[in-house]
């Protein structure tokens, strides 16, 4: 056992640092800092575009496709070091979802047409699976794809198709045989979301905000090579996508820069006259919580490296999903509480984006905190709510 | 950086699961319990003759001058089988103190923990002190000739009712800490022993005019406070290896009962309050492990060691005392018998939890890190 990180990443460490000091401009840390949901849409699209060009966009993917062929620890490093210097969250759906299914499921036309623009953020993707009757019970799924012809017909409607307004592609789970049983009866399908038939309607969510959508799919009329794979492969397809990335679901990273947020609001904000950050029983608070975070990044750490367990890798997987979650919106509850009632102000997307806190009444601290508290509550029930995964330990784990 | 265990650290495992499971039943360790020792000498030989009481050890001493990693490693596997045999106190915290002190005595005190012929624990907290850190000290060594005269009482002395070395802590003639390697048969010293909720015992120790002899005085000053505060920790570290044994036997335990146990007409394990739970227990099973992790990674480095120690301590024994409570729940009444291993766990983790520190004493010891940068 070899507990220490090898010295070699301190290296990479101080070449990504070197780089995203000399690239990211102060506004765009600042706009990426205040945490609204969806995150400025032009900053992550330069940010996407400037990775490309360093070749960093995609680390996790193989290097045949555009990948670094780092390390999982660089990888993990290099997540680090973003969030950490305040640089614009990527938009996950093509370059962490649908990107490796079609690396790995695809076919060379396929993988030859979607990769590149997704590296190269020329196309935007949205995640059709959920829909109004088929939300934790995914495989219940109910959209259907008839072949008529050379041409698959698509109708019913998809929900919480994170991000779609903002999206010009869409993957979709439909059904494409109902007759078998419902696992083997499911296929993707990969189409603009400019094909007729195809409405998106964002809707608002609790934070004040659109990155939320429902897809009505009234008609649509796509090719047979639209379909990803084999016939009945949808599901596996499904299950490769949300199990690829055993870590990402703790976001570690942005954990880290919570603590990082709670600690500048308690040095600035007062409490009887004096930084909060001194009262005992909020350092209390916050130290607990800091002991949580870093565990649970040593808990990344060892599945990253595939620790030796007792315990299969896919409980492991749902364990950080579950801390995880269940940390952020203990993080965002605690900012929320040292904002104080000034906590209350709402602040959209375009007023965060364009607070910089010169009002001494409002600094920058106020603005963000409130909306990622409310979006955070949604964070223990999407990629498989915290219910499921609890189920999936208690399988996996314990055979119960 | 690597999880995976080296050939060595892999057949200390082996051996001590091994061990524990031919050799360490509940039945036997409630009588040994309850004897004269409270404990099995027959043990603590097998134990020497394994190398477990050398492990952490100097080797000029007879040790084998392993790390924390592998302390943990072996007490994890210890406390799967609940072993009571103070191996902690002995050959970890009075162990670590001795080789701190690099003195002939104290080496050849080293020498007999090694070989498995010298008990000995600490003897520092006095009344009114709620560990080792903050203990008054009102106990005096006062210079008589070339030794010392010892006067005061200790309490809450783990391990030292029978013990042949105290390692006692007194105030020196201008203030300072002195710590004394005192034979437990002095002229003087006399003891009140009684047992303590996880089977262990402990002793009040009075020295009554205690006369040792100069080089009984192992270590003083700064450098005596620096070797407790290292063997202290070095002992959380060997708690911390052992709350992880008992928070995955305990879930073992539980999960193989609920698919054996019926009620309402179906196994326990089909009910979902109770999968969730176990759920959750593996949870923070998972994040003490990490912690554990994180603190022996951390424990060479002097300026980050105690921080880390303590946020070991805090989350691990949290989480333990947690497991271990739900392990008792979700069996029912009978994880509430003394026949009944889960209920023992649960003992030896609030044991754990109340030793060295409690987890608030602990919690102020790490909360500088909130003003450290994460990087």
């Amino acid at each position: 056992m070899n507990l220490k990180l090898d010295p070699q990443l301190d290296d990479f460490r101080a070449e990504v640092r070197a780089f995203l000091r000399e690239t990211l401009a102060e506004d765009v840390i600042r706009r990426s800092r205040i945490g609204m949901h969806p995150p400025n849409e032009d900053d992550r699209r330069w940010w996407n575009r400037t990775l490309y060009k360093k070749g960093w966009v995609a680390p996790a993917w193989p290097e045949a496709y555009g990948g670094t062929g780092w390390s999982p620890i660089q990888r993990h490093i290099f997540e680090m070091e973003c969030r950490a210097a305040g640089a614009p969250e990527l938009r996950w759906q093509g370059l962490r979802l649908i990107g490796p299914v079609i690396y790995t499921f695809g076919t060379p036309e396929q993988k030859a047409r979607y990769l590149p623009p997704i590296l190269k953020c020329e196309e935007f993707w949205g995640q059709g699976f959920s829909e109004p009757q088929a939300g934790s019970d995914l495989v219940s799924l109910r959209t259907s794809a008839v072949l008529d012809g050379d041409e698959y017909v698509i109708n019913g409607q998809k929900l919480w198709t994170s991000e779609c307004n903002f999206s010009n592609m869409g993957f979709f789970l439909c059904r494409t045989d109902p007759a078998v049983k419902p696992q083997a009866g499911i296929s993707m399908f990969l189409f603009p979301l400019d094909t007729p038939g195809v409405t998106v309607r964002a809707f608002e969510t609790i934070n004040g905000d659109y990155a939320n959508c429902e897809v009505f799919l009234d008609n649509v009329r796509v090719p047979k090579s639209a379909m990803l794979g084999a016939p009945g492969s949808g599901w596996d397809q499904a299950k490769f996508l949300l199990g690829n990335e055993r870590t990402s679901s703790a976001d570690i990273e942005k954990a880290h820069a919570d603590l990082m947020r709670i600690r500048t609001i308690a040095a600035t904000e007062l409490k009887d006259g004096r930084p909060l950050l001194e009262d005992k029983g909020f350092r209390h608070q916050l130290t607990q919580l800091h002991l949580e975070v870093e565990a649970l990044d040593w808990a990344v750490l060892r599945v990253l490296l595939e620790a030796p367990s007792n315990f299969p890798v896919a409980a492991c997987a749902s364990v950080l999903k579950v801390r995880g979650s269940t940390l952020q919106q203990k993080l965002s509850e605690l900012a929320f509480s040292a904002l104080g009632p000034r906590g209350l102000r709402l602040y959209t997307c375009a007023e965060g984006f364009a607070h910089t806190g010169d009002d001494p009444l409002w600094p920058l601290h106020t603005a963000g905190v409130t909306a990622d508290l409310l979006y955070l509550r949604a964070c223990t029930i999407f990629g498989g709510a915290m219910e499921v995964q609890k189920n999936i330990i208690a399988k996996v784990a314990f055979g119960l | 950086m690597d999880f995976a265990l080296n050939d060595e650290q892999r057949m200390l495992v082996d051996a001590a699961a091994r061990y524990v499971r031919d050799n360490c039943d509940l039945e036997q360790r409630r009588q040994t319990s309850r004897g004269d020792d409270g404990f099995s000498r027959e043990h603590w030989r097998n134990f020497a003759n394994l190398g477990w009481l050398a492990l952490t050890l100097p080797e000029r001493a007879g040790g084998l001058d392993w790390g924390v990693v592998e302390l943990a490693l072996l007490t994890e596997q210890l406390a799967r089988g609940l072993v009571i045999e103070p191996v902690v106190d002995t050959s970890v915290l009075c162990g670590s103190l001795l080789a701190s002190a690099t003195s002939p005595h104290a080496d050849s005190l080293l020498a007999r923990i090694a070989g498995g012929e010298l008990f000995a624990a600490l003897a520092h907290i006095e009344g009114g002190g709620r560990c080792e850190f903050d203990t008054p000290l009102a106990t005096t060594a006062t210079a008589a000739g070339d030794g010392w005269r010892l006067e005061g009482t200790k309490h809450l002395v783990f391990g030292g009712h029978n013990a042949g070395l105290l390692v006692v802590g007194a105030r020196l003639e201008g203030g300072e800490l002195g710590l004394f390697a005192v034979a437990a048969d002095s002229a003087g010293l006399s003891r009140t022993n009684y047992r303590l909720i996880d089977g262990s015992r402990a002793a009040d120790v009075r020295l009554d005019g205690v006369s040792v002899p100069g080089d009984a005085l192992l270590l003083r000053g700064q450098a005596a406070r620096d070797a407790l505060a290292l063997a202290i920790d070095k002992s959380i570290i060997a708690g911390c290896g052992s709350a992880l044994g008992a928070m995955e036997t305990v879930m073992a335990m539980t999960a193989d009962y609920l698919k054996t146990r019926v009620q309402y007409g179906k196994p326990l394990a089909q009910f979902q309050a109770l999968q969730h739970r176990m759920a959750e227990m593996l949870v923070e099973t998972e994040q003490a492990r990490a912690m554990l992790c994180r603190a022996l990674s951390l424990f060479d480095d002097p300026a980050q060691r105690p921080a880390a120690v303590s946020a070991a301590k805090v989350l691990i024994s949290k989480a333990a005392r947690w497991v271990t409570a739900q392990g008792i729940q979700l069996h029912g009444g009978i994880a509430t018998t003394e026949e009944y291993a889960v209920g023992h766990h649960y003992k030896a983790m609030l044991a754990f939890e109340q030793r060295f520190g409690d987890s608030d004493w602990h919690l102020a010891r790490c909360d500088t890190l909130i003003d450290r940068s994460p990087h």
